[in-house]
């Protein structure tokens, strides 16, 4: 039923359903045709041919407008539990096509949420993009909901329906929380640069502020300051060193993890059948967090409390 | 890419209508209006106001929403109103009313998109029946306008992110849907009505069935439209253009009456089928072959007289055929509608049922002295018949007899000798009632005959008759037959001529009525022939469209058949002449070159897009790869799978890695629009070499 992403909408994936206002509009011809029959009236018989004829040419152009189009998803680059997710649509259609509407299934709680995880796109030059915004998940790998296009346009008299299901996961890392974070924030060393440390060639991506420009104008030749790293904490953050139940020590492992990489601090990582040995920088947060989205109760041998 | 402007039709909240959807609404009910507004009642205009004034104070001070109270109150005052304006509701101009008010109210309620549509379609239902009350072009027109704003309305629901897009896409979809129109217009069956319906009530104009002297002036006061006619072969000299409608027999002294066959059953206590028949062809007229064959185009009126020229024969339709050689439609005509009518041209030829002494009737006295004259004319003509009736004609040839459509009133009671020997000034009814009541008084029977005389013709040859072709002459039975006299030729042969118009002296009356009327211009000649080629239009349009019933219909698929078959036997024809292998072969090749012509076309296309397009070139390698089993994987980039794949293609390994060079060199690189031509073209030849190679080889293991 449902097509994958990057796909173009072929014929048999796309569904045609009348509307309420489709079937007024049926009763409407019926009724002006019935008007010219029994006052043998032509210009009534004409309307109400015409009335016919603009909602078979609606019918065509409502399922043209939604043939073809290719659907591509833009993943968050981290999600956390609790929070919304956002989730990037791209409809490219190759010509303008008119009110697009992109749902997700489920998540109809109130009126309020389906909006959320709803949005209307128009791609007058053939592409368009938007964010659908969906309610939090759980911590894990998540698949992605059922994505549903629609359009009635143009005059809303039937509706074309699409589905849209993607195999791409989404991870969902732990929700960072732990009393400490504020303390290891202004109490961990570290925060700021220590003292001026000498000159190293300046390669792409320097900042200007740290940019040496007194040598250049000297020498010709762009250094870059550099300044002593201050002296870093060498750490384990481990599972059976935090309290309470599997997910409140997931949450504070993930806040710590937050808090220490933003220190700069080395650290590994110890859960229940998992280790990660000590490193530093963005791929070792993200491996951080990675095991602690993946990490399952079932694989945790020393159980928990 | 662009985002739709958030808020052009609803509300913040995504479900209330914007004041800039409800302006759409009302310019539409406006419009709808527009359609009704010489019918219906002038204060449903101010209703309109009333709603509209609501509504933008509501939306601009944020009052809150009308609530059930304000909305029933409303209906209340609707239905009010409607019953004083008309007396009832259960008329159809009442029930029209309701449905107006009910569309203008409906704006106070309206506040989502549902409601929105419900307003557009009660306005399609009342734009329809704007129909009921006139289907000519001007109706036509700006109901086109209705219906293409509530089309537009509706796109704008359907959102439309700008009035541009909501205009164009209005536009294709009335454009595309015309010719579906257009020919389920000819093509569609129609049916006689399926039951009946309220009828809008027309009112009764032109001529009555009663005339006293004095009344048909009245008529030539009115430029209104009586009818249209146009004939297939003859068409009638002027001095022939006698369109009879009534016959009136009884004569009170003072006023002519008609003795319809209603007032025969009545008055003798008997049905009325001695002195009519239902049918298409008269029960009472002879073998006389028809001399004219008109068809009419009738206007609405609230009785069903019909004209015709001379004695109607035979009909398109049932009539009601009437023994004193006139006809009447089964109903009243609630709108215009065509008639195909024979006639002879002539006074009918056969005697009444009830026999010829009802038409030497008069009262036991009264009008003595135009008796007393009669009497002495006869004698002077020796008995004679034909002699008499020249000299009374003659008579009125001479002065001090004139002809005036303003003549001083008659108040006595023997108004025939005030008009003879007293004003001797009148037009024709005075002189058709005076020769009548003359010609009766030595027995002769003579009746009146209410019609229309002459009429203006067309350069198309049709003809346009008006009230003030009002016209009342005189049948005296002679030797077996009914003959037409009419005294106004004596007095006024520019009458029978020329028309109403040219008769000296016809006065302040001509048009009295009508000041603003074209026909006062018809001395200037651009004038006239711009009202000329309005009404030429008009009269098509309403013959053509109007007219088109199930015999045009018939005709018209009969001819389509026709054709058809004169085709299909010019092809059997010619097959049977050559050989049908020939044919076949023929056939054959014009298929498969149009086949090739097509598929030529269509990669001729696909390389002109892709010649211009790199992305999609590589979407489209990327595709026949997956489809030979090697496709991309989950958010690799185009140039990382041609790569990847380069690593395992032996032969095709170096085209597919320059591919993914050339690709990224496209899309990534500032280039000069030379070196972009030639790089395109370098990659056009590239993903060529590979799927020839890739192609060779078969898949890779």
């Amino acid at each position: 039923m449902a097509i994958a992403p990057g796909m173009a909408l072929p014929q048999r994936r796309l569904f045609l359903l009348p509307t309420r206002f489709g079937v007024g509009w049926a009763v409407l011809v019926l009724l002006l045709l019935l008007l010219g029959i029994n006052y043998q009236n032509s210009l009534a018989y004409a309307l109400s041919f015409w009335l016919f004829a603009v909602a078979s040419v609606a019918l065509l152009r409502t399922w043209r407008n939604l043939l073809g189009v290719r659907a591509t998803l833009r993943l968050p680059a981290e999600t956390f539990a609790g929070d919304e997710v956002r989730l990037g649509v791209v409809l490219e259609g190759g010509r303008p096509r008119h009110a697009i509407e992109v749902h997700a299934a489920g998540g109809r709680v109130t009126e309020e949420s389906a909006r959320a995880g709803s949005t209307i796109l128009d791609l007058a030059t053939g592409r368009g993009e938007a964010t659908l915004r969906l309610p939090a998940c759980p911590r894990g790998e998540q698949r992605l909901p059922l994505l549903r296009l629609e359009s009635a346009w143009p005059l809303g008299l039937v509706r074309a329906v699409a589905w849209l299901a993607s195999d791409e996961a989404l991870l969902v890392y732990p929700r960072p929380r732990g009393e400490e974070i504020n303390e290891h924030r202004h109490a961990g060393p570290g925060l700021e640069s220590g003292d001026f440390a000498g000159l190293r060639r300046a390669v792409p991506g320097d900042s200007p502020a740290r940019l040496a420009w007194k040598q250049w104008s000297r020498t010709g030749v762009l250094t870059a300051k550099v300044f002593s790293t201050p002296p870093r904490q060498q750490l384990w953050l481990d599972y059976d060193g935090c309290r309470g139940d599997l997910e409140t020590r997931l949450s504070t492992l993930c806040a710590r993890v937050l808090t220490h990489h933003q220190a700069g601090d080395r650290f590994g990582l110890r859960l229940p059948g998992v280790t990660l040995a000590q490193g530093e920088g963005a791929s070792q947060r993200r491996q951080a967090l990675t095991a602690l989205a993946r990490f399952r109760s079932g694989s945790n041998p020393g159980g928990t409390p | 890419m662009s985002r739709r402007a958030a808020g052009a039709v609803v509300l913040a909240d995504g479900h209330t209508l914007s004041a800039f959807m409800l302006r759409r609404l009302f310019v539409g009910q406006c419009l709808v209006l527009a359609l009704h507004l010489t019918y219906m009642p002038a204060w449903l205009g101010g209703l309109a106001a009333l709603v509209a004034g609501y509504r933008y104070l509501q939306l601009r001070r944020r009052l809150p929403r009308a609530g059930v109270v304000l909305r029933l109150v409303g209906v209340a005052a609707l239905a009010g109103g409607l019953w004083l304006h008309y007396g009832t509701l259960g008329r159809m101009e009442a029930m029209i009313g309701l449905l107006l008010g009910v569309y203008l109210l409906k704006l106070l309620e309206t506040h989502s998109r549902r409601d929105a549509r419900v307003v557009v379609l009660i306005g399609m239902v009342a734009t329809t029946v704007a129909f009921l009350h006139s289907q000519g072009i001007a109706m036509a027109a700006v109901a086109l306008l209705a219906v293409a704003w509530l089309i537009y309305s509706l796109v704008w629901l359907a959102g439309a992110a700008n009035a541009r897009q909501a205009w164009h896409e209005s536009a294709w979809l009335l454009g595309l849907a015309a010719p579906l129109m257009v020919l389920l217009f000819l093509g569609f069956p129609r049916f006689g009505p399926l039951w009946n319906l309220p009828q809008a009530d027309r009112a009764a104009t032109g001529l009555t069935d009663e005339i006293a002297p004095g009344d048909i002036a009245d008529l030539s006061r009115s430029d209104r439209r009586a009818f249209r006619a146009r004939f297939e072969g003859d068409e009638p000299a002027p001095g022939e253009r006698y369109w009879r409608v009534y016959t009136l027999s009884e004569f009170d002294g003072e006023r002519w009456r008609r003795a319809s066959p209603s007032r025969f059953a009545t008055a003798l206590e008997q049905g009325e089928s001695p002195w009519v028949a239902e049918g298409r062809r008269s029960p009472w007229s002879s073998v006389t072959a028809p001399r004219f064959e008109a068809e009419l185009l009738l206007e609405p009126d609230r009785r069903p007289w019909r004209p015709s020229l001379g004695t109607p024969q035979i009909s398109g339709e049932r009539l009601r055929w009437l023994a004193d050689g006139t006809v009447e439609g089964l109903t009243p005509l609630a709108s215009r509608d065509l008639l195909h009518l024979s006639s002879s041209g002539m006074a009918p030829s056969w005697l009444e049922p009830q026999g010829m002494h009802r038409h030497t009737r008069l009262p036991a006295e009264g009008n003595p002295r135009s008796r007393e004259l009669a009497q002495r004319l006869w004698q002077q003509a020796e008995g004679e018949p034909r002699a008499f009736l020249a000299a009374l004609m003659s008579r009125f040839g001479e002065a001090p007899f004139r002809y005036t459509l303003s003549p001083p009133r008659l108040t006595s009671r023997d108004r025939v000798d005030e008009f003879l020997f007293e004003s001797r000034a009148g037009y024709c009814t005075h002189y058709a009632s005076a020769m009548a009541v003359m010609a009766r008084s030595v027995g002769l029977p003579a009746r009146i005959v209410a019609g229309f005389l002459g009429g203006e013709r067309h350069p198309d040859g049709h003809f346009t008759v008006r009230d003030y072709d009002a016209h009342a002459w005189v049948e005296v039975w002679l030797d077996d037959s009914w003959r037409r006299l009419d005294p106004t030729a004596a007095i006024a042969p520019e009458r029978i001529e020329q028309g109403a118009a040219a008769v000296e002296g016809a006065g302040d009356a001509y048009l009295a009525d009508a000041p603003f009327s074209p026909l006062h211009l018809r001395g200037v000649g651009w004038v006239n022939r711009l009202r000329l080629d309005w009404e030429r239009l008009e009269y098509r349009w309403q013959r053509g469209v109007i007219g088109y019933r199930d015999e045009a219909r018939s005709a018209l698929v009969a001819r389509v058949v026709e054709r058809l078959q004169a085709f299909w036997n010019a092809l059997q024809e010619q097959l049977s002449s050559r050989a049908p292998l020939t044919w076949l072969m023929g056939l054959v090749l014009v298929g498969v070159g149009l086949c090739g012509l097509l598929v030529g076309l269509r990669a001729a296309w696909r390389g002109h897009r892709e010649g211009r397009d790199e992305a999609l070139r590589i979407r489209r390698l990327q595709a026949w790869l997956t489809r030979r089993g090697m496709p991309p994987h989950g958010g690799e980039s185009p140039a990382a799978h041609l790569r990847r794949l380069a690593g395992s293609a032996e032969a095709a390994g170096p085209a597919l890695r320059d591919c993914a060079h050339q690709f990224e060199r496209l899309r990534y690189a500032r280039l000069g629009p030379g070196e972009r031509r030639s790089r395109r073209q370098i990659l056009g030849r590239r993903v060529a070499e590979v799927k020839r190679r890739l192609a060779s080889q078969g898949r890779p293991g």
